[in-house]
């Protein structure tokens, strides 16, 4: 059974007809596992048996008659950042490398609900913080389409594990791009939804304010499937909307006449690759055909984007990651010295170089004396961004960007540049900064065969629309 | 602004993180550079715009009682372990 380009559709069909059962997809997934993950490393934990198991359980479900769920028998694989009960939950970090959670993230318990099995946690930039899966502290993973290559990040086990077929989808989690940099990366359709679409109950916290979970998945089609399931409010959550959840599936063909799509000037930045841009202009014309109304709008405060970003994200993350100080959690070291010398042994040795550069340096955001300078300038600029936005929304529907200014980078080439590499998420970090939805559509590759990507982003609570703006133009683009 | 080496043993100290020798050179570096981005800030002026504390303000945030609650695996948590061990915390100064 060839399991590389199934989708949730195409697989419940096969299910229904009984042309497969689950345990024949799953025991296919773990091979192509075996197959591909000696070579890219997106898994860091996998759940083989319970796995098969819970197959033979949906097998018996469908012999008996019983009704399949929304995602009955479908392959998941969860970002190593989210709980998932009695099973090791890293965030690939060596500081929680011990650390087996009892309980389960909201998220991922709706996923199971819904009759998906989750086949393993995926790698990531060490605690969400990165943007290439080389801030792992347990290894590298690579890009499936050229090994040479990152898969961007932080959820680059997720997006890697999706597009070299060794999971249908997948959950990452989005805090400047997480979601969206590693699915245009990668080649695969990824989706951050608005803040508090999806309930953060169970996502280890980086930066609360901007984290959101998300899905990765081979089409349009089956992002929206997977966003109706783990959508909605959860108590659990204090930061959850109470907001009803719109049908997205069932709009997903109307057509797109008269939408109006803006874009920013601000975004032809010198650093935005030829190749990448030019596909983005396509993308614009492809739009253009389909009925939409294409308008230049400004977005002013783009270029304080990443500076605003990276107070907020490091400030909120200093204070987050204080618990993990050999208390409770994971890992301890030293203490013959006392309290203070065991947190601080603990955390020098559990923490990687960018996870302790990022502490540091939302400390000294937040110590006294440069607390307005830095934290409250940041948290000001973040108003106007979002004013930004709610402004550029009052004129157009949706926004079109690229997702990322250039393709995959090499393994190796940011790793000594801190600095370049929070300059790549220009594109994706305003959107968590509003806390808008956003989404990320392959759109081909390049010379290289290297995936591009581009990005709608909608207001507040507008995935609906998006989805159905990104589907329409999957289906225009296979047919270009 | 830059940030010297003893800037960061300072906030290191702040963060409960213990930073090797070899390495507090190069992170004041990196930190001076990424500092010194970011005061690009300073070129707007923001003295009448209110910060943003809540991203969604329309939005009825989830408020529930303070109650006991099954939920998974709250009744496994704290039966895996009888005690917990904890090393000295008092400590002469």
């Amino acid at each position: 059974m060839n399991v590389k380009a199934l989708t949730v559709d195409g697989l419940l069909h096969l299910y229904r007809t009984r042309e497969v059962s689950v345990t024949e997809v799953i025991a296919s997934t773990f091979e192509e596992i075996g197959r591909n993950d000696g070579n890219v490393h997106a898994f860091l934990t996998l759940c083989k048996d319970q796995s098969l198991e819970e197959a033979r359980r949906i097998d018996a479900d469908i012999a008996a008659g019983k009704p399949l769920g929304p995602l009955s028998g479908v392959p998941v694989a969860i970002k190593d950042n989210m709980a998932l009960r009695s099973v090791p939950t890293t965030c690939a970090s060596r500081i929680l490398a011990t650390y087996t959670p009892p309980y389960t993230a909201t998220a991922v318990e709706r996923l199971r609900d819904a009759g998906a099995i989750i086949v393993g946690k995926t790698n990531l930039d060490e605690f969400a913080m990165g943007s290439s899966t080389e801030n792992s502290g347990f290894f590298v993973t690579r890009n499936p389409h050229n090994l040479d290559y990152v898969p961007g990040g932080s959820s680059g086990g997720s997006a890697a594990a999706v597009a070299a077929g060794m999971s249908v989808i997948a959950l990452g989690s989005d805090t400047g791009g997480s979601i969206r940099t590693p699915a245009s990366f990668c080649g695969v359709v990824g989706m951050k939804p608005t803040y508090g679409r999806v309930s953060r109950y169970g996502l280890v916290a980086y930066a609360s304010s901007l984290d959101q979970i998300g899905p990765f998945t081979r089409n349009v089609r089956d992002c929206a499937l997977v966003l109706s399931v783990i959508c909605g409010f959860d108590s659990y959550d204090s930061t959850s909307a109470d907001v009803p959840v719109d049908p997205f599936l069932s709009d997903l063909d109307q057509p797109l006449k008269d939408v109006r799509i803006g874009v920013p000037k601000e975004y032809f930045v010198p650093g935005l690759d030829a190749e990448v841009r030019r596909r983005f202009e396509e993308a614009i014309k492809l739009y253009e055909t389909l009925g939409c109304r294409i308008e230049e709008i400004s977005l002013p405060h783009t270029e304080y984007a990443i500076a605003a970003y990276y107070l907020i994200a490091t400030a909120e993350a200093s204070s987050n990651l204080a618990r993990y100080d050999g208390v409770r959690y994971g890992v301890r070291q030293g203490g013959d010295a006392g309290l203070a010398d065991m947190y601080r042994k603990t955390r020098m040795s559990g923490f990687g170089a960018e996870v302790k550069r990022r502490i540091l340096l939302g400390t000294y955001a937040l110590s006294a004396g440069y607390y307005d300078a830095y934290y409250l300038k940041a948290m000001k600029v973040r108003t106007l961004i979002r004013q930004d936005f709610l402004k550029a929304f009052e004129r157009v529907d949706l926004i079109l960007t690229p997702t990322s200014p250039t393709v995959a980078f090499r393994v190796g080439e940011k790793t000594s540049d801190p600095l370049s590499m929070y300059l790549s998420d220009i594109f994706t970090i305003t959107c968590n900064l509003a806390g808008l939805p956003g989404i990320s559509i392959p759109a081909g590759t390049n010379s290289s065969r290297l995936p591009i990507g581009i990005q709608l982003l909608g207001n507040h609570f507008q995935e609906a629309l998006m989805l159905r703006a990104a589907h329409n133009f999957e289906k225009a683009f296979l047919v270009q | 602004m830059k940030i010297t080496e003893t800037d960061v043993e300072y906030v290191a100290r702040l963060a409960n993180l213990e930073v090797a020798d070899s390495e507090k050179k190069d992170l004041a570096e990196q930190l001076s550079r990424i500092v010194e981005y970011i005061e690009q800030l300073n070129k707007l002026d923001v003295s009448s715009v209110p910060p943003t504390t809540q991203i969604l303000e329309n939005v009825k945030h989830a408020v529930r009682d303070d109650r006991v609650a099954d939920r998974t695996g709250s009744s496994e948590a704290g039966k895996t372990v009888k005690h917990f061990k904890v090393p000295k915390v008092i400590t002469e100064r």
